[in-house]
C-alpha cells in the first residue's frame, strides 16, 4: 500500500497510533480545512504529537473523515468532519523519507 | 516568612500547597468545608460571608497571598454546586480577601483548568457569570438541566472555569495598580483524591487528554507539579507577572492548541 491509502485507512479506522507509525520521527501533519470552522488550523510536529493529538480528536468525536477516495499516488479527497462541520478536503503527502514513512503531509480544503 | 490562605488545602493541589509553604517556613490558613481552619461551605452566601470575616480576625495585618482553589468536578452529579462553588465561591473570597492583599501588596493566584482551552464550556454560562454575576438566575437555569449527564456537569465546569480565568484577566489590572497581583494557573488533570474516585468513563475521557509530559505512561499529573507554580505566582519570585492564565499541564494546551500563541 503508498502511504496515502495507508493514510486513508488509518483515518477511517480512527487509529491514532497507526497514522503515527505511519509518520517519521520528525514528520509534519498540517490541516487547513479548519479556518471556516471553530477549529484553528493543525500543524503537528512529530509522531508521538500526532500519536497524542488524533487519540484526542478521536476520542472526543471532534474529527472524522468519510467517502474518502484516493485520486492519485500522493493524494486522497474525503469529507473531513470538525466536531460536526463538514469541509470537502484533500490530502496530499508532499515528502516520505527513505525508508518509506511520511515526513510532511498537508490537508487543504479542496 | 509570609501569611498565606488557601481554600481547598485539605486535599489534592490545595493541601500540596499548603505543605510546600509550610515547608518553607509560612503561616497557612486553610478554608475548606472538612479539616480547614476556616470551616465553611464556599457554596454559599453565609459561607463566604463567615470565610471573609475569619480572615479579617486571623490576618488584620494582611495576607501575603491567596490562592483560590476549592472546587468540584463536572463529573459530581451537582450542577448547581458546579457554579456556586467553583465560580462564585472563589470570586467572593478573592474579593473578600482584596483589602487584606493590599495592605501587604500581596498576590492572588486562582484555579483555574486547562480544559478551558478545549472548547467544551457553554459560552452563554461563561458569559451570564461574568457579564450578569446574579446567581440566583444562573442557578435557576442550570437547574433545569440534565445532572445525570456527564457532559452537561463537565461543560458547565468548563464554563466556570473560563469564566474565573476571564475575570482574572478582567480585574488584574485594576489590582495591580492598586498592589495586588492576581493571576490564574490552569493545571492538566492530576492524580488526586478526585480523579482517582473517577467512573470508567469519566477516566477514559481523561486518557483522551495526552500529557506530553507524561507521554506512554497512560498518568496523570502529580499535585506537587501544580503546587508549586501556584507557590512561585503567588510569591515576589513572580512580581512581574499579573494577569496571566498560566497552563500547567505538561503541553496539553500546546499539543491541542499549538496555533493559539496568544
Amino acid at each position: 500500500m503508498k502511504p496515502i491509502e495507508k493514510y486513508v485507512e488509518v483515518m477511517e479506522n480512527k487509529d491514532f497510533a497507526g497514522l503515527a507509525e505511519l509518520f517519521s520521527k520528525d514528520g509534519i501533519l498540517s490541516d487547513y480545512c479548519t479556518n471556516s470552522s471553530a477549529q484553528k488550523e493543525f500543524h503537528i510536529y512529530g509522531k508521538e504529537t500526532i500519536n497524542m493529538f488524533f487519540r484526542n480528536k478521536f476520542g472526543f468525536r471532534q474529527y472524522s473523515i468519510m467517502d474518502a477516495e484516493v485520486v492519485n499516488d500522493t493524494q486522497a479527497e474525503f469529507i473531513a468532519n470538525f466536531g460536526g462541520y463538514n469541509i470537502m478536503a484533500i490530502a496530499t503527502v508532499r515528502e516520505v523519507t527513505e525508508d518509506g514513512h511520511i515526513k510532511n503531509l498537508t490537508v487543504r480544503p479542496k | 516568612m509570609g501569611v498565606y490562605a488557601i481554600s481547598g488545602a485539605s486535599s489534592g493541589i490545595g493541601a500540596k500547597a499548603k505543605e510546600l509553604l509550610l515547608e518553607r517556613g509560612n503561616q497557612v490558613i486553610n478554608i475548606d468545608l472538612k479539616d480547614g481552619d476556616i470551616c465553611v461551605n464556599l457554596a454559599t452566601e453565609e459561607g463566604r460571608k463567615e470565610a471573609v470575616d475569619a480572615l479579617h480576625k486571623m490576618c488584620p495585618d494582611g495576607l501575603d497571598g491567596i490562592i483560590c482553589n476549592a472546587g468540584v468536578s463536572g463529573a459530581c452529579g451537582n450542577l448547581p454546586l458546579i457554579i456556586s462553588l467553583n465560580y462564585f465561591g472563589t470570586i467572593a473570597l478573592a474579593k473578600g480577601a482584596y483589602d487584606l492583599l493590599e495592605k501587604k501588596h500581596g498576590s492572588c493566584v486562582v484555579t483555574a483548568s486547562n480544559t478551558i482551552s478545549q472548547g467544551a464550556g457553554r459560552m452563554d454560562i461563561a458569559d451570564l457569570l461574568n457579564n450578569i454575576g446574579d446567581e440566583t438566575r444562573v442557578l435557576h437555569l442550570v437547574n433545569q438541566m440534565d445532572a445525570s449527564n456527564l457532559s452537561v456537569g463537565n461543560s458547565l465546569y468548563v464554563s466556570t472555569k473560563y469564566a474565573l480565568a476571564r475575570w482574572v484577566r478582567r480585574v488584574s489590572a485594576a489590582w495591580a495598580a492598586n498592589g495586588v497581583r492576581i493571576n490564574a494557573i490552569a493545571p492538566g488533570n492530576v492524580n488526586t483524591a478526585m480523579t482517582a474516585t473517577m467512573s470508567t468513563s469519566a477516566k477514559m475521557a481523561l486518557n483522551a487528554l495526552p500529557i506530553p509530559t507524561k507521554y506512554g505512561q497512560e498518568t496523570l499529573m502529580d499535585a506537587d507539579e501544580i503546587a508549586e507554580v501556584m507557590i512561585f505566582l503567588v510569591s515576589d519570585k513572580a512580581k512581574g507577572v499579573n494577569g496571566n492564565v498560566m497552563f500547567v499541564d505538561g503541553g496539553t494546551d500546546a499539543l491541542l492548541n499549538s496555533e493559539k500563541v496568544y
